[in-house]
């Protein structure tokens, strides 16, 4: 009888848990909603216009997920880590590495059509895969927290791609570079450019993988007991520094398409800026999920182009929308820490004997 | 405390317990893994709040909301897990909380003072500057009673305080046990070994499964009607038959050494052979190498000198889990959660953990899981083993202590393992589920599996083994036969002598 | 390029680049000792920054936008101390959170500062006070003993933080908590109090060493200016090995490579500026290979508290 009422309070927490970035989002929005209110202006209008702007026309939708595409990718490179628990904060370096050795092949080895844009994304895999493997190598050889040294890097990436845009590829003195040739962009289908599909692709990939083969079960076994993993004759350190570098390579691979999909095509100031800790926001609302991880960097693409048209039409700041992601992300956490308290989980159970209860009087 | 009970959740850790010490007496709890003593005194001691029942001190009501409020009645306890600050002093340790000053600086020297007196009056030896993580076992154990002295108990609950400790040590405490009482303090002593309950206890009140069995003065029972008490049931001989003969070894060990030089963990020139057919046992005192040696026949560290030999007569040169669990062994860990199960994983992913990769379950070397047969697999082992459980898709963490450990030998089992290395098997079980893995692993011997049994539970090794060393500060003692062992040899021997 | 007349400058500059990571590692080492690894200090440094600029802008007082700065700091991180210690979330995933809510939040309220209007860009910056006698001090006067009275205050936190942990009796509770709470509550120590009491002092400190940046570094306020200030004052504790002393030591290192980082740009001017910009970002990974080991920190550090243990 206790084993029957653990199996139903077990899917009810999980009914919760995925009921809370929903309800996250919502109460994000309302709050929102709020502050846009407490300027003086109309939210109602404001999210109107946010709709329109993202999702509107066909030109809007392309925009909003040409938009998600880099979000997805840093996405899925935190989720691929944190599954094996690996904390890789440096989706942003990983990705800016990523562009900056496709803008080196492209630019460097001149080259078009389909093999320049293989080479291309290849360069871009690999150099996010390298950017990664430095601080695994140091997390498991010495132990190093992760956490700092990606994010070192992500500055030191920063400065790189500074120095390829102001000096190695400038366009004529300015601090940007030549723009990729047209023949080594990516096509677009319908107003987008195709790195969409790519992304989602990826998705499932990483979802197929994670979920549905070994290498991605002994992932997820490190990531919740390392312990019970080695005990098990699992390699750790082999695995976790896998983790490290397929989620660099993700991210670099982001890298590629947003520079070879995105006009103008360039490598400039403030390119990638925020799509690492978007990413990683994305992975914790998506409760490292890879399928929702899709799902989450779209409603970010929504925020982001409708943000825009928000501002033109009732005023409000663009980072509103900054926000209101950042409230989507506490809410969740502190949604999913609550369900998991010891109280509220007598709670739960409580509700489920009192229904068994009502069941049997019936 | 009269009818005091206390309920988590659906289950009843304390049922309408009644129990009642006197000024000056020491007073013994007794009862098996589980009966609920730990949680009793948890609520003495304000660390728990009773769902039900009263509390009197000296005749009066007295409600013990937190730990803080038992300290202000005289009340102390000394938890079986130490709850001592290792990076800390140990006159730190004594006088961390502690309000008795007004000012909010430090008074260490008035502090010192004060415990050396107390040190002195009742025979406590503790070397006050010392780190708690550098300090022996007996004497983190004499800060523990330090503490809720210097904070003036007059009641001290004492949790299990002899097992971590050596026979002399154990004297050395009762002394100090036997003077406290001289001044008229109060000394509940939990325990389970009779031995000692029978030497130092004035009355024992025996609990069984939550509920108060009865209340006697020790000077007129015996340690057979009391241990009837505690278990309900006559203490049987073993029903087991025992091995004599000796089969070809599967692992021997050739004077292995791991971090010789630290008394309480390492292991000194060890030397044994683990042959087929045959549970070895290996018997000593929690804390005397024992890890160490699992980990070392598990392949989760390597010798610092000497070496391990396989059944071929090759030594063994590369340690690693994956390494010897490929060679045939299977592992029932100390840790069944930390070792053993990933518990956020279901019970039927935690089945097939090892064997991800083999043709049964996937396709192309693991690149296609196949969930069906998973779940069939799952299913199947489900019932072989009696695993209760809603459904195999649920979370391992959820299952119960019995269960989970059903999963791991199911699991361990199923690969007909050449060595089986049992580490505390039972811990914290119920005795249906104790039964039943004990039936196993001697089925696994009958069947020609060569089995280490590493525990801490004396009665287990006994019961068990074909053969028994026993392992004192890293170093092997001597070795005994399993059938009609002499207990009072091997006793001495797990003290050292 | 002659080393000793540059020293003066860089050294000047250590003192100042240290400030704001001194600050904030401080505050993370009262939140590291209560046992909770709080990396939204980045955020904290965000909020402080711009709440530090903006209030001192408006009012006309630096002092009162410092103040108003360690307010926000401390309302801010309550989020996390409620998520971490009531809810008992994950420590490492509210601090991301807070790492992207907070800069949010700063950004938004610049945007409405400035827009309201563009003069609001410029604020006003502390004057450096020098100390009479030892700023005359070859070399290192013009450079230590010439700062802001920020910078001065400081500096004295670390003999006080010092001390309090050594010999106030909170000093000790303290450190039970994040060694072993389950031991301090045992003992009638609060220890979901002192959480929260390392929490306030965290989201306190941290915001001051935001409110630096704006205040007495330069004086405006841009989006990213703390430029991952917040995670390297994580690296100094760990090199510092959690005492005041040794975060000082580790603040003053990071300064020093801060303050080499801008003397290269100026004399090489024709060489890459950026590879000099990598420099304290490099360096704290090197000095993390070399002194990186955690294991002297407070051993219940990270792990969640739970009240009643089953």
């Amino acid at each position: 009888m206790a084993k029957e009422a653990i199996s139903a309070q077990e899917r009810r927490e999980r009914a919760l848990m995925v009921l809370t970035p929903l309800v996250s989002v919502l109460l994000a929005l309302v709050v929102g909603a709020v502050i846009i209110a407490c300027l003086g202006k109309d939210p109602i209008e404001g999210y109107r216009a946010m709709l329109q702007g993202s999702l509107g026309d066909l030109s809007k939708l392309s925009k909003t997920l040409e938009r998600a595409c880099p979000l997805v990718f840093t996405g899925l490179c935190a989720v691929f880590a944190y599954k094996c628990g690996v904390f890789n904060l440096g989706g942003e370096g990983q990705l800016i590495m990523g562009a900056c050795a496709t803008a080196a092949t492209i630019l460097g080895l001149g080259g078009e059509g389909v093999p320049a844009l293989a080479l291309g994304l290849l360069a871009g895999i690999v150099a996010g895969a390298l950017w990664a493997l430095l601080p695994g190598i140091l997390k498991i050889t010495r132990g190093l927290n992760e956490m700092i040294t990606t994010i070192m890097l992500n500055y030191v990436a920063l400065y790189f791609m500074e120095h390829i845009f102001k000096n190695v590829f400038s366009d004529q003195g300015l601090p940007k570079t030549v723009a990729l040739p047209a023949g080594v962009r990516l096509p677009k289908l319908l107003g987008a450019h195709v790195g969409v599909i790519i992304a989602v692709v990826l998705g499932l990939v990483v979802w197929y993988v994670i979920f549905r083969t070994s290498f991605g079960f002994k992932i997820r076994a490190v990531g919740m007991n390392p312990v019970a993993s080695r005990v098990n004759g699992f390699p750790v350190r082999r695995l976790v520094l896998l983790a490290f570098i397929i989620s660099g390579a993700i991210a670099g691979l982001g890298g590629a398409v947003e520079l070879m999909g995105k006009t103008p095509f360039r490598l400039a100031a403030g390119f990638g800026a925020g799509f690492g800790f978007d990413g990683v926001a994305i992975a914790l609302i998506a409760q490292l999920n890879p399928i929702a991880a899709l799902l989450v960097a779209l409603l970010f693409g929504i925020l982001s182009t409708g943000g825009i048209m928000m501002q033109s039409v009732i005023g409000v700041p663009t980072a509103i929308v900054d926000i209101i992601r950042g409230m989507i992300i506490i809410f969740t956490v502190a949604g999913m820490a609550s369900i998991k308290l010891p109280q509220l989980r007598a709670l739960i159970a409580s509700w489920g004997s009192k229904s068994t209860e009502a069941e049997a009087s019936a | 405390m009269e009818g005091v009970s206390k309920r988590f959740g659906s289950f009843y850790a304390n049922r309408n317990v009644t129990l009642s010490v006197e000024e000056g007496e020491v007073h013994t709890l007794l009862g098996e893994n589980g009966a609920g003593k730990s949680t009793l005194m948890n609520i003495l001691v304000g660390l728990y709040q009773p769902t039900e029942g009263r509390i009197l001190i000296r005749g009066e009501e007295v409600d013990i909301s937190s730990p803080g409020v038992a300290v202000a009645h005289g009340i102390g306890m000394v938890h079986q897990h130490f709850m001592l600050i290792e990076n800390m002093t140990g006159l730190e340790n004594i006088i961390l909380g502690d309000r008795r000053h007004r000012t909010p600086l430090l008074q260490e020297a008035a502090d010192r003072a004060t415990v050396e007196e107390l040190m002195e009056r009742y025979g406590l030896e503790i070397d006050l500057d010392a780190r708690v993580s550098d300090m022996s076992i007996g004497m983190q154990q004499r800060v523990e009673i330090m503490k809720v002295l210097f904070r003036g108990a007059d009641l001290l609950v004492l949790d299990e305080p002899t097992a971590v400790l050596t026979d002399l040590e154990v004297q050395g405490l009762f002394d100090i046990m036997r003077s406290l009482t001289g001044e008229g303090k109060s000394i509940i002593f939990i325990s389970h070994k009779m031995r000692e309950v029978m030497r130092i206890s004035d009355r024992v009140t025996v609990l069984r499964r939550g509920e108060t069995v009865a209340t006697v003065p020790v000077a007129g029972a015996t340690e057979q009607e009391l241990a009837d008490l505690m278990i309900g049931q006559k203490f049987t001989e073993s029903t087991y038959r025992k091995v004599e003969d000796a089969h070809e070894p599967a692992l021997t060990l050739c004077e292995v050494s791991w971090h010789p030089e630290v008394k309480h963990g390492g292991l000194k020139e060890v030397s044994l052979a683990i042959n087929r057919g045959e549970i070895l046992g290996v018997a000593g005192i929690d804390g005397n190498g024992q890890a160490a040696l699992a980990e070392l026949v598990t392949g989760l560290v390597r010798p610092e000198s000497g070496e391990l030999v396989g059944p071929d007569g090759a030594q063994i040169a590369l340690f690693s889990p994956e390494a010897f669990i490929d060679a045939g062994l299977g592992n029932i860990p100390e840790d069944r959660n930390k070792m053993g199960l990933v518990g956020d994983m279901t019970v039927a992913e935690n089945l097939v953990l090892k064997q991800t990769r083999s043709e049964r379950f996937s396709r192309g070397h693991g690149a296609w899981l196949k969930m069906n047969a998973i779940e069939r697999h799952a299913n199947r082992l489900r019932e072989e083993n009696d695993i209760r459980c809603t459904s195999v898709n649920q979370l391992a963490r959820s299952l119960s202590g019995g269960n989970q450990q059903k999963v791991i030998l199911a699991r361990e089992l199923e690969g007909h393992p050449s060595l089986l290395v049992a580490v505390y098997p039972t811990r914290g079980l119920d005795i249906g589920a104790t039964e039943f893995i004990h039936d196993q692993i001697v089925a696994q011997r009958d069947a020609g599996c060569a089995v280490l049994l590493i525990s801490a539970d004396f009665d287990e090794v006994l019961k068990l083994s074909d053969r028994i060393v026993v392992l004192f500060e890293g170093q092997i003692m001597g070795t005994y036969p399993g059938a009609n062992p002499p207990i009072k040899e091997i006793s001495l021997a797990m003290a050292g002598k | 390029m002659d080393f000793l007349t540059v020293l003066p400058t860089i050294l000047k500059a250590m003192a100042m680049g240290a400030v704001p990571i001194l600050l904030a590692s401080l505050g993370e080492l009262f939140s590291e000792r209560a046992g909770l690894v709080n990396i939204g200090l980045e955020g904290l440094m965000a909020i402080g920054a711009f709440v530090g600029f903006a209030v001192a802008k408006m009012s006309g007082n630096l002092w009162l936008g410092l103040a108003a700065a360690m307010a926000a700091g401390v309302i801010v991180n309550m989020l996390y101390a409620f998520c971490t210690v009531t809810l008992c979330s994950d420590q490492v995933v509210t601090g991301m959170a807070i790492n992207i809510l907070a800069p949010a939040v700063a950004l938004f309220g610049y945007n409405l500062f400035v827009g309201s209007d563009p003069a609001n860009a410029t604020g006003a910056q502390m004057p450096s006070i020098a100390i009479p006698g030892l700023s005359e001090l070859p070399f290192v006067g013009g450079a230590l003993f010439n700062q802001t009275l920020l910078a001065y205050l400081a500096f004295l936190l670390v003999p006080l933080v010092s001390y309090f942990f050594r010999h106030f009796r909170a000093g000790l509770s303290f450190r039970s908590v994040g060694e072993n709470p389950h031991a301090a509550e045992t003992l009638g120590i609060d220890v979901v109090r002192m959480k929260y009491v390392a929490c306030v002092i965290c989201g306190a400190l941290a915001a001051a060493g935001g409110a630096f940046l704006t205040l007495c570094y330069t004086p405006i306020y841009i989006d990213g200016i703390v430029m991952g200030r917040g995670f390297i004052a994580l690296a100094t504790l760990i090199f510092g090995r959690w005492s005041a002393v040794g975060v000082l030591g580790a603040s003053l290192l990071f300064g020093f490579f801060d303050g080499l980082n801008v003397a290269l740009q100026a004399q090489f001017q024709a060489a890459p500026v950026m590879f000099f910009k990598m420099i304290p970002y490099l360096f704290t990974i090197v000095a993390l290979v070399f002194f990186g080991s955690r294991r002297a920190g407070p051993r219940a550090s990270g792990q969640p508290y739970f009240r009643e243990q089953r």
